[in-house]
């Protein structure tokens, strides 16, 4: 580390050398925080991965032991209980819920940021200030207009109600305020028509922006753990966060590695998702919070 | 004619606008409707006046949710902030790759749903064989029940909480750090201010505004945790809360009396005194940043 930090800066040699001690601490601390942070998830792959019934005193599953074990549980869940449908509905949940916010927001985004229009203002102080209103306060009154509509226990009671995202509007017009207007102008000039502005000039320069609100809006839907328990009770729409709270309940009798089996399978496509886009998502909160 | 012009901006805003209008504003105005009602979903609802409101207010429950509430958001907002604070400057003291790593590492909870951080926690914290009754075990000291000792359970909680939601407060700080000019730190350090001083009196005024919206979203998500309490106790709308009620918070009243009970008339009040509270701290969380510029 010191060795690191006098390549780096020559001219603060002196300061280097005198921090040291602070230098390994600093090692030792940003280290063992490391290991707080991963080990739980570490522990359930370890978990899931040796073999069944080995006492912890004999294996504290602090490494994996058996793979064969591992994939032999995965097996088991996938054929055994209905872990592939829950899969199945929620990656449909979660695609159709991307597609609809990235669609319908980024239609009214590019209106807000780029045009005037009577009623622009109030429109968007309203949709502003229901960034304000808790969750808690809409989603009984909501569950109740999705039940009387019908569509309880069905794909659209799970996706539409959620897909005016305020927070995604404000995302995606923050981003295309900075779009070149002299673009548009020169494309308008062109002659195209006002939706061919929206579809070949503002949605492929937004491309990041959206792909960053894609990615969000995958680890929300994915995580979304209150509006499915209620608007789907019944197990053919389950979702992975329902099965897994039913794996994990009182009632459940299942041994802890098979309930790890399928936490895990819970939580792999987020965690190959953060492995893939990184660095989107740190910014996409980041960017959430400093413009905020 | 000036209409004409403006029909295409309406198409493109008008799809959002209507959902947002049908499952976001309509809701509002019903559930506040259905909030001075006695009304189980399936008979017609019964005017009562604010009865629904009183019931709440004086209930038990209730009372328990907010002590729990208070407790919870006392310890839970500050620690978290400041472990996040610290992690946000530890990674950026690394240079290049490590600072990435270390990021990266601290960021990982974020990653996972909340249900599944509290059901992986809820087996680290079992009695005898979790993991750490057994790191107790190394130590010599008896097995804890975390989640079954109603002294225990809150900070069973708060230390879950924590976890999930540093790396992510952490992300933002980090990225209100690197808006810092570092000429501020050379004048700082020219005048013979040490790492702890410069902290103190650079970035902590420096970071004001990016530390306050940090601290105005976790109470904001705080007053509305669900998720972990529910299942770290194990909960279903027939019984929840956990132990004597020790893990019982406002939004789990409200679902509980929602569809456990189906009071919906209730339930609805129930998120409208919510809210209420939620804009009363908001509002003065503003009022208590504006003094905290005038000085």
């Amino acid at each position: 580390m010191t060795i690191d930090a006098i390549a780096e800066a020559p001219a603060t040699r002196s300061i280097a050398l005198t921090i040291s001690p602070w230098a390994v601490l600093k090692w030792v601390v940003a280290i063992c925080v490391a290991i707080v942070a991963v080990f739980p998830i570490w522990w359930m792959i370890n978990v899931v991965f040796s073999e069944p019934g080995t006492p912890v005193s004999l294996n504290p599953r602090l490494y994996p032991t058996s793979f064969s074990a591992g994939f032999g549980k995965i097996m088991m869940i996938m054929r055994e209980t209905d872990y592939l449908k829950a899969y199945y509905v929620s990656i449909t949940y979660s695609l159709l819920t991307i597609v609809g916010v990235l669609l319908i927001g980024s239609m009214a985004a590019f209106e807000f940021a780029l045009f005037n229009f009577p009623g622009k203002r109030l429109m968007f102080a309203v949709v502003m200030l229901s960034l304000m209103v808790p969750t808690a306060v809409t989603i009984i009154p909501t569950y109740l207009l999705t039940a009387e509509i019908g569509w309880l226990n069905t794909m659209q009671g799970l996706v539409v109600p959620g897909l005016a995202s305020a927070f995604g509007l404000f995302m995606l017009i923050q981003f295309m305020k900075t779009l070149p207007k002299e673009m548009l102008e020169a494309a308008r000039l062109d002659g195209a028509s006002h939706f061919q502005l929206y579809r070949y000039i503002a949605l492929p320069l937004s491309k990041n922006a959206l792909v960053t609100l894609a990615i969000l809006t995958f680890m929300k839907t994915w995580g979304n753990f209150i509006w499915p328990l209620i608007v789907a009770p019944n197990p053919e729409l389950y979702t992975v966060g329902q099965v897994v709270g039913l794996f994990n309940s009182p009632y459940s009798h299942q041994t802890v590695d098979v309930v790890m089996t399928a936490n895990l399978l819970a939580a792999l496509p987020p965690l190959v998702f953060f492995l893939i886009f990184q660095r989107k998502i740190v910014e996409g909160i980041a960017m959430s919070g400093t413009k905020g | 004619m000036i209409a004409k012009k403006h029909i295409p901006h309406y198409m493109m805003v008008l799809p959002f606008m209507l959902l947002f209008a049908v499952f976001f504003l309509y809701p509002i105005a019903s559930g506040f409707f259905y909030s001075f009602h006695d009304w189980n979903a399936t008979t017609t609802a019964r005017f009562v006046g604010i009865d629904n409101y009183t019931r709440i207010i004086t209930s038990r429950d209730f009372k328990k949710a907010m002590w729990n509430l208070a407790t919870y958001i006392v310890i839970t907002v500050p620690l978290g902030i400041f472990v996040a604070f610290c992690l946000a400057l530890l990674v950026d003291s690394f240079k290049g790759t490590w600072s990435n790593i270390f990021r990266s590492a601290f960021f990982m909870p974020v990653v996972l749903p909340a249900f599944l951080a509290a059901t992986v926690w809820r087996w680290i914290y079992t009695p005898n064989f979790g993991l750490l009754n057994m790191l107790l075990g190394w130590f010599g000291l008896p097995s804890v029940s975390f989640l079954n000792d109603t002294g225990s359970m809150l900070y069973a909680l708060i230390a879950v909480d924590v976890w999930v939601s540093a790396g992510f407060n952490m992300v933002i700080i980090l990225a209100g750090l690197k808006n810092i000019p570092t000429d501020v730190y050379e004048a700082a350090r020219l005048d013979g201010a040490s790492p702890l001083q410069q902290v103190r009196y650079v970035t902590v005024p420096m970071l004001y505004p990016v530390l306050f919206f940090v601290a105005t979203y976790g109470v904001i998500s705080a007053l509305q945790v669900f998720d972990v309490p529910w299942l770290l106790t194990g909960s279903s709308f027939a019984s929840y809360g956990g132990r004597s009620n020790a893990l019982l918070f406002p939004v789990m009243d409200m679902m509980g009396r929602g569809f456990g009970a189906l009071k919906f008339g209730q339930a609805s009040a129930y998120g409208f005194i919510l809210t209420a509270i939620i804009i009363l701290f908001t509002a003065a969380m503003f009022v208590f940043r504006r003094k905290g510029y005038d000085q």
